[in-house]
C-alpha cells in the first residue's frame, strides 16, 4: 500500500520483567485499567455465551422428537429460563460493555474512564452476580423456572418457591447494577473525556451508540431493579405490590416491560455500532450518512423508550392503536441504518476478512428480523402468532442476528488491536460459514412452526401435532450451530499464543477511528502522541493526509 | 345470512394483492389462491369471521414484507459481488447524498402508514363486542387444564393435563368469551381461529368471535400459549363446532349427565391418553380443510 504513511508509535514499557503467576493474578484482581477490565467482560460474558448455547442445545435435543427423552418438563423450564436470562443479561449487555470498556476510550482519544475504580467495581458485581444465578443449579430444587419474564404469580413465593428463585432475583439485580454504574461511567467518560478537536458529530459512531445505550440503561434498568426488589419483598415480607387482585399481574408486566423493551435495544445498539465502525474499514470508504446514521440512533433510543407494551397486545389491558403506531416506527430509523450500510458498500473497494463476512452475515440476518419486527407490530398478527415460536424465530433473527455475528465480528476485528495478533482468516470463515448456515437451519423453519401454532415454552408436543419434521431440522441446525463454536475456541488460542504479528497501528490498513492510530495493543494511558482530530476519520486523516480536510460530498471528484 | 363477508375480505389489502397476484399468479389458480399459497406460510385457513381479518392482515403483511425484504437483499447482494476489490484505487469517499438520504426516510414511513391503517381497521372489528351476544362462554384457565362453562344453562365442563377439556360450540352465532384464572396467567389460543387472549388472575377479560358455517363437524386443537409452570405443554384443549341445533341438545344432554363432556358420547373421536394431539383430518393447521367459499 503506498499511500500508507502512517507512522507506528511504540509503547512505553513499564513493566517489571518476568512478573511471577501470582503477581500476574493480583494485577488483574486489582486493575483499573479499562482495557483490562474491558478484558475481563469479553471473556466472561463469553464463558457465560457457552454455557447458555449449551442449555440452549440440550433444549433442542429434547424437543428434535415428541415425548420426553433427556430432561424432565421442570429442567426444561429451568433451560429455558436460564438461557434466556443468561443471554439478556449476562452474555450481551457485558460482551457490548467490554468492547466498550477496551475501544471507546480509545476512539475519543481518553487515558482511562472517568471512574476507574467504578468501573473495576461494575465488573465484579457483573461476575458475582452472575455466579449467583448460575450456582442456583446447585441447589436441591434447581435454579429459576419462571421463564425470563418472571411473570407474577407464576414467580411469587406459592408458585416458585425454591432458593433458586431468590437466587436468580438477588444475582440479577446485582449484574444490573453493575450495568447501571457501566452507564454511568460510559455517559461521563464520553461526556468529559474527549480530546481535543473530537466534538460530538466527530466521534465514531460506535461511541455515539454506546452513548445513547448507556441513557437507555439508565432509564430502563433501575425500573427493573426495583421491580425485582419489589418481588423480593412479595416472595419473603409478605408485601402486596403484585397482588393479582389488585391488578399486580399487569403491573408487573408494565414494569417488565419498560424495561424489557429498551433492554432489546440496550443489546443491540452497541453492535450495530459494532458493525459501523467495520464495514466502512473493508469498504475503504466513510461510513455514509453519518448524521443520519447518529439521529436515526437518537430516535430508536427514544422510541424504545415508547413501544413496550407491544409485547401485551395479547393481555387486552393495553391501548392498541398507540403502541402499535409507536412500534411501526421503530421501522424507520433502523432502515435508515439499512440504507447507511448498504450506502457505505455502494461503490467501495470490499474486501471480505472475516469480520467483513460477519457484517454481511449480521445484514442478511437482521433484515429478516426486521421485517418480521414490522409484521408484530400490527396487533392482529400478534393474536395468532404471539407467544408461539414465530416469535422465538423472530427475536433470535434479531439478536442472534446482531448480538452474536456483531460480537464475533468485532473480535476478529480489534483482536490484533487487543493482543497484537491477527487472528487466523481461513478458520475465521470456517467458524463464519459454520455459523451463518446452522443458525439459518434453526431458527428459518421455526416461523413455519409458529404459524403452525406450536407454542414457545413447551417441553413437549404430541407426534400428531405436526412439529416433528421442522423440529428435527432446527435441532440439527442448533447442533451445527453449537460446532461452529470450536474452530472460534481453537481460532482464538492458537492466534493468542502463536498468531502473525499485527502490523503497524492499524494492521486492516484503512482505519477510522483513534483506535487505530496508537500501537497493538496500546500502552498503559493510551497515547504516545495524539493525531489531529479534524474529522470523524481521524485515524484515517493520518494514514492518507492526501484526503484529509477534502470536502468530500458526493460531488467530490475521483480521488487517486 | 352467510358468514362469509366478501366486502370484506376483497378491501383487505388489495394493493398487496395485485402485487401477489401478478408475481405469482400460476396456471389453473385464481389470484386469491395463489396469493394465500404465496403469503400464508403455514397459516392455518381461518374459521371465524374475525379471523379472516387477521389472516388479511398477515397475507398483506407477509407480501409487503417479501417486496421489502427482495429489494433490500437485492440491493446487498448486488454491492457484495460487484463492488469487491478491483484496484488499490482509493474510491470516492462519499459521505452523503442528501436526496437519497431523504428518500429511504420518507417511503418507509409511507409504507408502515399503509400497514398501520389497515391493523387499525381490523383491529377494531376484532375487538369489537356487541351488546347480547347470542351466547356467553365462561373460560376458567388452572394450572393444568381448562374449565368452559355455559353460564346462561350453568353448566360445565373441566379438563385435567391428560383429559383435555372439550368446548363445544355452534357455528354462525355470536360467542361471547369471560376468561378468569384462579393462580397464574394462561392463555387461550385457537390456532384455526388464529386468536389468543391471555387469562389473567384479577382480571376478566372478555372478546368474541362467529365460527364460520364451514366448521360444523370439525374439532380444533387449542392450546395454552402463556407459559404457566411445569405442566404448561399440557394444557390442551378441544373446540368442536357443531350447527345451533346440535349446540342444544348437546346442552341438555350435558344437563342431564354432568359426565357426558369427558364421556364417550361427546367426545366423540377424540382419543384419550397418551395420545390427544390432533382428530385425524380435524386438526388446527390442517391445510383444504373448508374454508369460506
Amino acid at each position: 500500500m503506498t499511500l500508507l504513511t502512517g507512522t507506528t508509535s511504540t509503547p512505553v514499557q513499564v513493566r517489571r520483567q518476568n512478573p511471577s503467576p501470582g503477581a500476574k493474578i493480583v494485577k488483574v484482581l486489582t486493575t483499573t485499567d479499562h482495557k483490562t477490565i474491558g478484558l475481563l467482560y469479553l471473556t466472561t460474558s463469553f464463558f457465560f455465551f457457552l454455557a447458555a448455547g449449551f442449555m440452549a442445545m440440550l433444549m433442542r435435543a429434547e424437543l428434535a422428537r415428541p415425548g420426553l427423552q433427556i430432561l424432565s418438563a421442570e429442567q426444561y423450564n429451568q433451560m429455558f429460563t436460564l438461557h434466556g436470562s443468561i443471554m439478556m443479561f449476562l452474555f450481551a449487555p457485558p460482551a457490548a460493555y467490554g468492547f466498550t470498556n477496551y475501544i471507546m476510550p480509545l476512539q475519543i482519544g481518553a487515558p482511562d474512564m472517568s471512574f476507574p475504580r467504578l468501573n473495576a467495581f461494575s465488573y465484579w458485581l457483573y461476575l458475582f452476580g452472575g455466579i449467583l444465578v448460575l450456582a442456583a443449579f446447585l441447589t436441591p430444587q434447581g435454579a429459576a423456572d419462571f421463564g425470563w419474564f418472571a411473570y407474577t404469580p407464576l414467580s411469587d413465593i406459592i408458585h416458585s418457591p425454591s432458593v433458586g428463585s431468590d437466587m436468580w432475583i438477588v444475582g440479577l439485580v446485582t449484574a444490573g447494577l453493575g450495568t447501571i454504574l457501566g452507564g454511568v461511567n460510559f455517559v461521563t467518560t464520553i461526556i468529559t473525556l474527549r480530546a481535543p478537536g473530537m466534538t460530538m458529530f466527530r466521534m465514531p459512531i460506535f461511541t455515539w451508540n454506546m452513548l445513547v445505550t448507556s441513557i437507555l440503561a439508565l432509564m430502563a434498568f433501575p425500573v427493573l431493579a426495583a421491580a425485582w426488589l419489589a418481588l423480593m419483598a412479595d416472595r419473603h415480607l409478605g408485601a402486596h405490590i403484585y397482588d393479582p387482585s389488585n391488578g399486580g399481574a399487569i403491573l408487573y408486566q408494565h414494569l417488565f416491560w419498560f424495561f424489557g423493551h429498551p433492554e432489546v435495544y440496550i443489546v443491540a445498539l452497541p453492535f450495530f455500532g459494532v458493525i459501523t465502525e467495520i464495514i466502512p474499514v473493508f469498504s475503504r470508504k466513510p461510513v455514509f450518512g453519518y448524521k443520519g446514521l447518529v439521529f436515526a440512533t437518537i430516535g430508536i433510543g427514544a422510541l424504545s423508550m415508547t413501544v413496550w407494551a407491544h409485547h401485551m397486545f395479547v393481555t387486552g389491558a393495553v391501548l392498541l392503536p398507540f403502541f402499535a403506531f409507536m412500534s411501526f416506527l421503530i421501522a424507520v430509523p433502523t432502515g435508515v441504518k439499512f440504507f447507511n450500510w448498504i450506502g457505505t458498500m455502494w461503490r467501495g473497494q470490499l474486501t471480505f476478512e472475516t469480520p467483513m463476512l460477519f457484517c454481511v452475515g449480521f445484514l442478511v440476518t437482521f433484515l429478516l428480523g426486521g421485517l418480521t419486527g414490522v409484521m408484530l407490530a400490527s396487533p392482529p398478527i400478534d393474536f395468532h402468532v404471539s407467544d408461539t415460536y414465530f416469535v422465538v424465530a423472530h427475536f433470535h433473527y434479531v439478536l442472534f442476528g446482531t448480538v452474536v455475528f456483531a460480537f464475533f465480528a468485532g473480535v476478529y476485528y480489534w483482536f490484533p488491536k487487543m493482543t497484537g495478533r491477527m487472528m487466523n482468516d481461513r478458520l475465521g470463515k470456517v467458524h463464519f460459514w459454520t455459523l451463518f448456515i446452522g443458525f439459518h437451519l434453526t431458527f428459518l423453519v421455526q416461523h413455519w412452526l409458529g404459524d403452525q401454532g406450536m407454542p414457545r415454552r413447551i417441553a413437549d408436543y404430541r407426534a400428531a401435532d405436526g412439529f416433528t419434521t421442522l423440529n428435527t431440522i432446527s435441532s440439527i441446525g442448533a447442533f451445527v450451530l453449537g460446532a461452529s463454536t470450536l474452530p472460534f475456541i481453537y481460532n482464538v488460542w492458537t492466534s493468542f499464543t502463536s498468531g502473525r504479528r499485527a502490523v503497524g497501528d492499524d494492521p486492516w490498513g484503512f482505519g477510522n477511528s483513534l483506535e487505530w492510530a496508537t500501537s497493538c495493543p496500546p500502552p498503559r494511558h493510551n497515547f504516545v502522541t495524539m493525531p489531529r482530530i479534524r474529522s470523524e476519520r481521524p485515524a484515517f486523516d493520518l494514514h492518507y493526509p492526501e484526503t484529509a480536510g477534502r470536502v468530500d460530498f458526493h460531488a467530490t471528484p475521483e480521488l487517486g | 345470512m352467510s358468514p362469509t363477508p366478501q366486502p370484506a375480505r376483497r378491501s383487505g389489502l388489495r394493493l398487496a394483492l395485485v402485487v401477489a397476484a401478478t408475481a405469482l399468479l400460476s396456471a389453473g389458480c385464481d389470484a386469491r389462491h395463489a396469493y394465500e399459497n404465496a403469503f400464508g406460510f403455514g397459516l392455518p385457513k381461518p374459521m371465524t369471521l374475525q379471523a379472516n381479518r387477521i389472516y388479511d392482515t398477515w397475507l398483506g403483511s407477509v407480501a409487503a414484507a417479501t417486496v421489502v425484504g427482495l429489494f433490500v437483499w437485492g440491493l446487498i447482494f448486488y454491492a457484495v459481488v460487484r463492488y469487491r476489490k478491483s484496484s488499490d484505487e482509493l474510491p470516492r469517499q462519499v459521505r452523503y447524498n442528501l436526496p437519497i438520504e431523504v428518500l429511504y426516510t420518507v417511503v418507509p414511513f409511507v409504507i408502515i402508514s399503509v400497514l398501520f391503517y389497515y391493523t387499525a381497521v381490523n383491529e377494531n372489528f376484532i375487538n369489537n363486542t356487541k351488546a347480547k351476544p347470542d351466547l356467553t362462554v365462561d373460560i376458567v384457565g388452572f394450572q393444568w387444564n381448562w374449565q368452559f362453562e355455559y353460564p346462561k344453562q350453568q353448566l360445565q365442563v373441566t379438563g385435567t393435563p391428560t383429559q383435555p377439556a372439550v368446548m363445544v360450540l355452534p357455528a354462525g352465532k355470536r360467542i361471547r368469551f369471560v376468561e378468569t384464572s384462579p393462580d397464574v396467567i394462561h392463555s387461550w389460543f385457537v390456532p384455526a381461529f388464529l386468536f389468543k387472549r391471555d387469562v389473567i388472575p384479577g382480571r376478566k377479560n372478555g372478546f368474541e368471535v362467529t365460527i364460520k358455517k364451514a366448521a360444523v363437524g370439525h374439532t380444533f386443537i387449542g392450546r395454552c400459549a402463556e407459559f404457566c409452570g411445569e405442566k404448561h405443554s399440557r394444557m390442551n384443549f378441544f373446540v368442536k363446532v357443531v350447527s345451533p341445533a346440535d349446540f342444544d341438545s348437546y346442552l341438555t344432554k350435558l344437563g342431564q349427565d354432568p359426565n357426558a363432556a369427558i364421556g364417550s358420547g361427546t367426545r366423540g373421536a377424540i382419543p384419550t391418553q397418551p395420545e390427544y394431539g390432533v382428530v385425524p383430518g380435524t386438526s388446527g393447521n390442517s391445510e383444504g380443510e373448508g374454508t369460506s367459499k
